[in-house]
């Protein structure tokens, strides 16, 4: 009895969460025409237009292993995974505060449908890549590799990553209004601080080495692109992309649990 | 939590419930103004005591009305009675299910269709697909949208809106229908027919519980409980309660 209730609870949620997932994909490009073809075409030209200004500046600098379209494109992606879930759970509680001062729902199901979308976005923008990959290959400039599939290995770890910073953030912005202009100013620098369009060694700069460490982004960057050019990342590198994401999910989902009744109470 | 002594007639219990808040003698709520009242060393927490020791029990098919001031805590009130906010101490059970109806065209999605709007409210109110898959007819039939139902919610009017939310409560029929200030919705042809319809499944039985200021709740409901400063200073008939209630504010 108890655990057929449970399994009904789990069931709904389930659905919610789907329904959620729909309607942010659906949100995202809404109105334009060509719709979910938009999802493999957006990241494309994002990377068309990047190529085309930075492969001169950036292209052939130092430790630039792979072609540097698939450099930039790949780099992306995968930072788009953390930059979308979080800008869209930044809000998303209190987008449904009308609806959450009056029904009990587990909260922490909104920010997750957020990053499970972005993972959805993360599948066509995969799409994307390879098509850039067959034409790159064709030319000459890349050999494909078969380490690519362990992008399975470490989508968990990104998604853990993201789900924790999601968690925390929908939580304090729902206290502090103020997180959103203070958050989108943060991750511009996180952008431009996380080797996306350049190699760190083309910086020149020990520091700047020895502080990107810091940087989990740079480590889920580098992983896949280490996969793309055919190496399989060392154990030190799993041990530091699982724990950066662990960590933050603790991290998330504890203060979450923590200001639960305080997030009830100012909604 | 404590195992209450359930009585079959009793579908909600409101046990001796204080409810304090901690909270800045300012509200403060930008991380701004946090970090510079603290450089100021400006920040003065203190406890608001926003319900105090507040029982009551509310039987199976009874109508309810929560009258109040702004601010004397109904909506705090409301919040426990749903199980959202717990309550520095007491407790609050409840034995069945409730639909909340929302304000006007609150928690829907703009730029979703008023039918995807339906699945996607009932499932945030916890209900299965099947289940409102089957309640489908009735709220489409109810809200007399037509073929707008399939149109963007944010191409709707506010009276359109109004009938949308106020259908999707009142056709999944939950044991306990929580009602906060809605009643003034759509126009007068249709509000009859929402008064109509409450009244129908008051008659089946069902339960109201209603917040709210407007003389309609002498018709609707049937007892009346009147909180003021944190503690309920009245619990008794509806027509007494609530002349009560407009003489003392009348005083003021």
């Amino acid at each position: 009895m108890q655990k057929e209730k449970r399994l009904h609870r789990w069931g709904q949620q389930a659905y919610l969460m789907r329904l959620l997932v729909r309607r942010n994909i659906k949100n995202q490009y809404y109105r334009s025409f060509i719709g979910v073809l938009w999802t493999v075409l957006n990241p494309l030209l994002n990377m068309l237009v990047m190529a085309f200004v930075f492969s001169s500046i950036f292209g052939r600098g130092e430790g630039m292993t792979l072609d540097y379209s698939i450099y930039l494109l790949s780099g992306n992606i995968i930072f788009s995974i953390m930059r979308t879930s979080t800008s869209g759970s930044l809000t998303c509680l209190v987008q449904q505060q009308d609806m959450l001062q009056k029904t009990k729902v587990p909260i922490g199901l909104f920010p997750t449908a957020n990053v499970l979308s972005s993972l959805v976005t993360f599948g066509f923008s995969f799409i994307a890549l390879l098509l850039v990959m067959v034409i790159r290959a064709a030319a000459g400039a890349y050999v494909f590799h078969w380490q690519i599939v362990l992008v399975v290995v470490l989508l968990p770890a990104v998604t853990l990553f993201s789900l924790g910073l999601s968690y925390f953030l929908s939580a304090l912005y729902v206290f502090f209004r103020d997180l959103k202009h203070i958050y989108s100013v943060v991750l511009t620098l996180w952008t431009y601080l996380t080797p996306l369009f350049y190699t760190v060694e083309t910086l020149k700069n020990d520091l700047a080495e020895k502080v990107m460490v810091f940087n989990p982004m740079y480590h889920y960057v580098t992983y896949f692109r280490d996969l793309l050019s055919g190496t399989i990342p060392g154990g030190t590198e799993h041990l530091i992309v699982y724990g950066f994401g662990l960590a933050s999910f603790l991290i998330g989902y504890l203060f979450m649990s923590a200001v639960r009744n305080g997030i009830a109470a100012k909604l | 939590m404590k195992k209450a002594p359930h009585d079959e007639n009793c579908v909600l219990e409101v046990h001796d419930v204080t409810m304090k808040f901690n909270k800045y003698a300012v509200g403060v709520d930008s991380l701004k103004e946090l970090i510079v009242r603290a450089f100021k060393g400006d920040l003065k927490r203190e406890k608001h005591v926003c319900l105090k020791h507040i029982s009551f029990q509310i039987n199976r098919g009874e109508a309810v009305a929560v009258i109040g001031r702004n601010g004397v805590g109904k909506s705090t009130l409301l919040k426990i009675v749903s199980g959202i906010l717990k309550p520095t101490s007491g407790w609050a059970r409840v034995y069945g299910r409730i639909s909340p109806l929302l304000k006007l065209g609150a928690g829907f999605d703009g730029n979703a269709t008023g039918m995807e709007n339906i699945y996607l409210n009932a499932a945030i109110m916890g209900y299965t697909k099947k289940e409102i898959d089957e309640k489908l007819p009735e709220i489409i039939e109810f809200s007399e949208l037509g073929d707008f139902i399939y149109s963007p919610v944010k191409t709707y009017s506010s009276g359109m809106l109004a009938r949308l939310g106020f259908s999707i409560a009142i056709s999944m029929e939950a044991e306990i229908m929580l009602i906060d200030e809605i009643l003034a919705v759509g126009d007068v042809a249709f509000q009859k027919k929402c008064f109509e319809k409450l009244r129908q499944l008051r008659a089946k039985g069902l339960t109201f519980l209603i917040v709210s200021h407007g003389s309609a709740i002498k018709t609707l409901c049937d007892r009346g409980i009147w909180i003021e400063r944190g503690r309920v200073m009245g619990d008794g008939p509806v027509a007494e309660i609530y002349d009560r209630y407009t003489k003392e504010m009348m005083k003021k």
